[in-house]
């Protein structure tokens, strides 16, 4: 059965409906991309999947269960969110805050147990912060501070990891590091993974399958290599590019050719 | 924060506690030998015009300071987390100035006395009620709920004015000595009413603090961790605006205890509210009893309304601390 399945989603604010009529649904395992130019969807598709909205028409069904059923606690033991922004006005400590991920998990009336330490010592060696651990979260660089974000989602158990843009404002390394780590959890526990990404070559490079969003709809659905056709591309960013094959992982690359070039190029073309 | 340093912290809080208990039992407006005072405070069978000064005029007004103390600055930590803003209060959302309009009626309609804490807390009840009402309205989101609070504060504060305009210069008079806070007109029911409110409600607080760290995260964050935000946040307002009534009811509007002393625990035992909480409330005790001796010494053998010692002496006090500290982290 499908771990998750938007079934005819119009969702909005008000008056204004973003996301129009989408279904798609989601296999146990899948590494899934939602891209798209801004304004294309992305967010609002994600906020209703992560329930902060409700859907105006339509359903989004996890294990089965309409998502507007399940208690939050419940979802939450199953279900991480990592938003695009997160303000941390208070300084707790990385420890303290890793450990919030297992709120869920802890009766109110409970103490930490064992296992939960465990849990704790398991996802900051996993993230590689084990040494930040009683640095105060406000801070920590850019980088350190998104890894220990994800270590307090991966405390949770999730089965289900919903992630806008985790690696926006990092460097390539610091991309690639964060992202293989969301990869080796999908390839060795299963782990499911819904990403909204800006970047195509992030995308392409590791998400096996990608949904394109154009004005609220699903304009293209399938792998990387169906997806990012320069065809597609253009059409929905209306910019010119190339697509190229990664000669590694034979994947599609993309690049952008800026307005200057594109014109000179019109122009030898033209000559000749 | 490692376990022994907290251990280490919270004993010296229960002692500074008994200590400030035994001093402010002490200190008072008569001449009462230090002696005569211990040996009443452990023979209270006896008789006699000292015995009924500690049973019946100071052990109560300690008592209540502590109580007061302990629920305004438990309130101010949980209000400045749930609203995740450092300059949030007790009074914040609103329950002051209800409960400044109720006394106004009050005296307005001539009562005095016994029933003027029960006016007050109609007055803190009613803005709870309003402010809830209104923030239920949006989502009880942060904004609604500040600027809820924060409009019906000055609706409140401009009504009690529009009454002092019409009242009795004497009756205006007694009005403002009560809006700054006093804790001499206690009497034992209004303890064990207060009491009976209070500590409950606080040990009820700390079951929520683990929600209240995560709500810091942000609304979202929170609902994404297994927080029921719209509803941890309705029950806890509730509690902590609860409290700050009784509290107002039974004192007056005493300042500054419940902003200061819950960002000064954070900077000694950090910003965990598991932590926070108890050390704010341990702290608030010591504070206000420590200041209400203050006012009863000072120009002995006449009072000032304890709200203006918490002021002079904690804004003294605190002040020094920050430009002493290197670095002070408002959170």
């Amino acid at each position: 059965m499908e771990i998750l399945k938007v079934d005819n989603l119009s969702c909005g604010y008000e008056d204004n409906i973003v996301v129009n009529d989408v279904s798609f649904s989601v296999q146990p395992g899948d590494f899934l991309g939602i891209i798209g130019p801004n304004g294309a969807g992305k967010t609002t598709l994600f906020r209703a999947i992560s329930r902060i909205l409700k859907p105006q028409r339509g359903n989004i069904f996890y294990k089965g269960r309409d998502v507007g059923r399940i208690s939050t606690r419940d979802f939450a033991q199953e279900v991480a969110v990592i938003p695009q922004i997160l303000e941390v006005p208070f300084a707790f400590s990385v420890e303290e805050f890793v450990l919030m991920g297992r709120f869920p998990h802890v009766d109110r009336f409970e103490a930490l147990k064992k296992a939960d330490y465990a849990i704790l010592e398991n996802v900051l060696d996993f993230t590689d912060s084990a040494s930040l651990r009683d640095r105060k979260i406000n801070e920590l660089s850019g980088g350190e501070r998104q890894r220990v974000i994800l270590a307090q989602g991966f405390a949770q158990q999730p089965h289900l990891l919903l992630l806008d843009e985790p690696t926006a404002h990092l460097d390539i390394s610091h991309q690639a590091h964060i992202l293989d780590l969301f990869k080796r959890l999908n390839k060795e526990r299963n782990l499911t993974v819904i990403i909204v990404l800006h970047d195509l070559n992030l995308a392409s490079s590791y998400c096996d399958r990608l949904i394109l969003l154009d004005e609220g709809r699903i304009f293209k659905e399938g792998p990387p290599r169906e997806v990012l056709t320069y065809q597609n591309i253009e059409e929905v960013y209306k910019t010119v590019v190339v697509v190229k094959e990664n000669p590694i992982s034979q994947k599609p690359y993309v690049i952008l050719v800026s307005e200057e070039e594109r014109k000179i190029k019109e122009k030898t073309c033209r000559k000749e | 924060m490692n376990n022994k340093k907290c251990i280490g912290i919270f004993s010296l809080l229960i002692l500074m506690l008994l200590a400030s208990f035994a001093v402010a039992s002490l200190a008072g407006g008569s001449e009462l030998k230090a002696e005569k005072a211990v040996y009443y405070l452990f023979h209270p069978n006896g008789s006699g015009i000292e015995r009924d000064i500690i049973w019946k005029i100071r052990l109560p007004r300690v008592i209540l300071g502590m109580l007061v103390g302990a629920g305004l600055a438990c309130c101010g930590a949980v209000f400045q987390g749930l609203l995740r803003n450092p300059l949030a209060e007790p009074y914040t959302l609103g329950v002051s100035g209800g409960a400044a309009l109720g006394v106004s009626l009050g005296v307005m309609f001539g009562i005095s006395g016994v029933y003027i804490p029960v006016f007050a807390f109609c007055g803190s009840a009613l803005s709870i009620l309003l402010v809830y009402g209104i923030a239920c309205r949006k989502r009880f989101s942060n904004p609604t709920l500040i600027l809820g609070g924060v409009i019906m504060s000055f609706l409140f504060s401009s009504l009690v004015f529009f009454i002092f305009s019409v009242s009795r210069a004497e009756d205006v008079h007694g009005i403002i000595l009560w809006l700054m806070g006093d804790l001499s007109s206690t009497s034992a029911p209004l303890i064990k009413i207060v009491s009976f409110f209070i500590l409950p409600a606080i040990g009820l607080l700390f079951f929520f603090s683990r929600d209240i760290n995560i709500l810091t995260l942000g609304d979202e964050k929170a609902f994404h961790l297994g927080v029921n935000s719209k509803q941890v946040k309705k029950i806890i307002f509730i509690i902590a605006s609860f409290i700050t009534g009784a509290c107002v009811a039974a004192s007056g509007i005493i300042g500054f205890v419940g902003l200061i002393v819950p960002h000064f625990m954070r900077k000694i035992v950090g910003v965990n509210h598991r932590l926070l909480l108890p050390a704010s409330v341990l702290a608030g005790a010591i504070f206000l009893v420590l200041c209400d001796a203050a006012a009863r010494v000072i120009i002995r053998p006449l009072e000032l309304p304890v709200g203006v010692i918490t002021g002079i002496l904690g804004g003294v006090f605190f002040l020094s601390f920050l430009l002493k500290v290197k670095h002070w982290d408002i959170f």
